[in-house]
C-alpha cells in the first residue's frame, strides 16, 4: 500500500492512498472536521464515487475499519492462541501491601501463577525481567504477564491500596 | 434623523442578508450579489415609508464599516502569510505560481498601456487582472467535490502563492497611489517610505516573536479579543498618517502576529468579524458605484475578461504540465483560478482613495461581477470545455501516448528484473 499525504493550504490535508491492487482513493480531512472519501477510476485520473462523513462518524467508521468492533473471521485463531492471556501495566498504588516488598519475598510466580516482565521506577528508570531481589516501591508501574483472571487476583490484592478505599 | 441611522443600517442588513442567502441557494459566492444589490439601491431607489432605499443618510456609516472591513480582510492576509508555508511547498507550486504571475501580471500591464492609462492606474488594473479570488477558488473546490483531485493541490498552491505576493505588491502599490507623488524623486521616495516601513514589520516579526508571544499569552478571551483588536486598530489608523493604507498597516500588523504561536487563535477570533465587516465592504462599494457609469467601462471590462481567461488558462496548463500533470487535469488549474473577488475590489478601491482615474470603480465592478460568476461556471463545465479544446488540440492522445510509454517501460523493467 502506498501512502502519499500532502497539505491543502485553506482546506485540510489529503492523504491518496494507493492498495495492493492498484486501486486509489483520497481522504480529505477538512479544517472544520468534515472527511471526504474520493474513489478513483482504473486510470487514476478520475473520481467516480465520492463520500462526506462528520467528524464523528468517521471516528466510528475509522474504529469499524480497525477491527475495533468486529474481528473479521480470518484473524480468529491467532486471537485463539492469546485467549486469556493478558499484559497489564498498573501503577502500584500509595500504601499498597507490595509497597517496600521484593518479587523473591513474595514468591509471585509461585503463589499467583504470573510473571513482572519489567518495572518503570519512578524515576523513569527502567527494569527489564527484574530478579528475585528488586524491591517495589510507591509510584512504580509494572508490567504483568499471565492469565487474565491471575492477574486480575495479583493486582487485587498486592498493587491496591487496602483497607479505606 | 440620527434616530433612523440604526434603522437604515438595519436595513442595510436585512438585504444583505437576503443577497448572502440567496447566493448561498444558487451555490455562488456573495460578493458578486452585494456588489449588484449595492448598486440596485442608493440615491436612485425609492424611500418606502420609513425604509429608506436611498441610504443617503447612513451612507457616510455605513462607507465607514466597509472600511473597518477592509481592515480585517487583509489582517486575515497577512495572518494567513507565512514563509515557512511557502518553504514546505515544494518546488512545483513556486515554479507554477511564478509562471501564473509572470503571464498574467504582463498581460495586466500591457493591458492597462496599450489603453493609455497611465502608470499608477496601469498597476492597479494590473493588480486586479492578476489576483485570484482565495475565497471563491477555496469554497468551488469543496463544493464541485474536486478536493481529492490531483491538480488541487497545485491550485491551492498557487493561490497561496499569489497571496503572499499580493501582499506585498498591494504595500508597494499604496506607497505609490497614496503618497502625493509628483515627480519621479518623490514617487521613489514614497516607495522607499512605504519598502522601509514594510521592513520594520519584517524585522520586528523577527526579533519580537519572543516577547509578542508572552505579551499576548491571555488566557481571557475577552482581554485577548480587546488587546488584537486595539492592536489593529491602532497601527491601522498610525499608518495612514504616514501615506501607508490603513489597510496595509493592518495586513503588515498580520504578518507580524503570524509569526507568533497565538496565530491560529487570532485567525479563529477575525474570520467572524471579517465575514460580517467583509460583506458589508462590498454592499458598501456597490452602493458608491452609480450604475450609469457602467455603460463607459464594459468594452474596457469585456477586454479584460477575455484576457484574463486565456492567461490564466495557458498559466495553469503550463503550470500544470510542468508538474507533470495531464491536460486535462492541467486545463482544470486554469479554468479553475479564473475566479476574481475581494482581492481585486481592494485594489480598485485602492485606486478611489487615491484619487485615481474615476473610470477603475465601475471597471472593477464590471469585471469581478462577471469573473466571480463566470469563473465558478467555467470550472463546473471544465469538462466540457476541455473536451472541446481536445478535438483541436488532440491532448489526450499525447496523455494516452505518455501512458503508454510509462506502461511499456514499467512492463520492460519487471522483465529486467524476472529475467536477471
Amino acid at each position: 500500500m502506498d501512502i502519499r499525504e500532502s497539505e491543502l493550504p485553506g482546506i485540510g490535508c489529503k492523504f491518496e492512498i494507493i492498495t495492493k491492487e492498484n486501486e486509489k482513493f483520497v481522504i480529505v480531512i477538512h479544517d472544520d472536521g468534515r472527511r471526504e472519501l474520493y474513489q478513483f477510476d482504473e486510470d487514476h485520473e478520475e473520481t467516480i464515487s465520492n463520500i462526506t462523513f462528520t467528524d464523528s462518524e468517521a471516528r466510528k467508521i475509522g474504529a469499524i475499519l480497525g477491527g475495533m468492533t468486529y474481528e473479521p473471521k480470518a484473524l480468529e485463531k491467532i486471537e485463539m492462541a492469546f485467549d486469556g492471556m493478558i499484559i497489564e501495566w498498573f501503577k502500584v498504588e500509595n500504601e499498597a501491601p507490595i509497597i517496600k516488598q521484593t518479587i523473591g519475598q513474595l514468591s509471585i510466580r509461585n503463589s499467583y501463577n504470573v510473571t513482572i516482565i519489567a518495572v518503570l521506577k519512578k524515576n523513569l528508570k527502567k527494569l527489564f525481567t527484574p530478579g528475585p531481589e528488586s524491591v517495589i516501591d510507591t509510584g512504580d508501574t509494572l508490567v504483568i504477564s499471565g492469565e487474565r483472571q491471575e492477574v486480575k487476583k495479583f493486582i487485587n490484592e498486592l498493587l491496591v491500596r487496602k483497607g479505606g478505599s | 434623523m440620527t434616530n433612523h441611522l440604526i434603522l437604515e443600517v438595519g436595513t442595510a442588513l436585512v438585504l444583505i442578508a437576503i443577497a448572502a442567502v440567496l447566493a448561498g441557494k444558487f451555490k455562488f459566492s456573495i460578493i458578486p450579489f452585494l456588489i449588484i444589490l449595492g448598486m440596485v439601491v442608493g440615491p436612485h431607489a425609492p424611500v418606502i415609508g420609513i425604509i429608506d432605499l436611498t441610504f443617503i443618510e447612513s451612507k457616510e456609516f455605513i462607507d465607514f464599516l466597509g472600511r473597518i472591513g477592509v481592515l480585517f480582510l487583509l489582517f486575515y492576509l497577512g495572518l494567513e502569510f507565512s514563509v515557512k508555508k511557502l518553504q514546505r511547498s515544494g518546488k512545483n507550486i513556486v515554479v507554477g505560481g511564478s509562471i501564473y504571475i509572470f503571464i498574467n501580471f504582463t498581460l495586466g500591464l500591457l493591458y492597462g498601456l496599450i489603453n493609455g492609462f497611465p502608470l499608477q492606474e496601469t498597476l492597479i488594473i494590473a493588480g486586479i487582472i492578476t489576483f485570484s479570488s482565495s475565497a471563491i477558488v477555496a469554497k468551488v473546490l469543496v463544493d464541485l467535490k474536486r478536493t481529492g483531485n490531483k491538480e488541487t493541490e497545485l491550485i491551492l498552491g498557487i493561490i497561496m502563492f499569489e497571496d503572499i505576493v499580493l501582499a506585498v505588491y498591494l504595500s508597494i502599490v499604496s506607497g505609490l497611489v497614496l503618497g502625493s507623488a509628483t515627480s519621479l524623486m518623490s514617487t521613489i521616495f514614497s516607495i522607499v517610505i512605504s519598502l522601509g516601513y514594510i521592513l520594520l514589520f519584517f524585522v520586528i516579526a523577527r526579533v519580537g516573536t519572543k516577547f509578542l508571544n508572552k505579551i499576548l499569552n491571555i488566557a481571557s478571551s475577552e482581554i485577548f479579543i480587546i488587546v488584537i483588536f486595539a492592536a489593529l486598530f491602532f497601527i491601522a489608523g498610525l499608518s495612514e498618517t504616514i501615506h501607508v493604507a490603513e489597510a496595509i498597516g493592518a495586513l503588515l500588523l498580520g504578518l507580524v502576529f503570524s509569526e507568533t504561536e497565538h496565530s491560529d487563535r487570532i485567525e479563529h477570533l477575525v474570520v467572524p468579524f471579517r465575514d460580517f465587516f467583509g460583506a458589508i465592504f462590498f454592499f458598501s462599494f456597490g452602493l458608491s458605484i452609480e450604475p450609469a457609469t457602467l455603460g463607459g467601462a464594459v468594452w474596457l471590462t469585456l477586454g479584460a475578461v477575455a484576457i484574463t481567461i486565456i492567461g490564466n488558462f495557458v498559466a495553469g496548463l503550463i503550470a500544470g504540465r510542468k508538474a507533470d500533470l495531464s491536460y486535462k487535469a492541467s486545463s482544470n488549474i486554469g479554468l479553475t483560478i479564473v475566479s476574481r473577488g475581494e482581492f481585486s475590489i481592494i485594489l480598485a478601491n485602492l485606486a478611489v482613495m487615491g484619487n485615481l482615474m474615476p473610470v477603475i470603480k465601475p471597471f472593477s465592478a464590471l469585471y469581478v461581477l462577471i469573473l466571480a460568476i463566470l469563473g465558478p461556471l467555467l470550472t463546473k463545465e471544465s469538462k466540457i470545455i476541455y473536451t472541446g479544446l481536445d478535438k483541436i488540440f488532440k491532448w489526450s492522445e499525447k496523455d494516452k501516448k505518455k501512458k503508454m510509454m510509462k506502461q511499456s517501460f514499467v512492463q520492460k523493467e519487471q522483465n529486467q528484473t524476472q529475467s536477471s
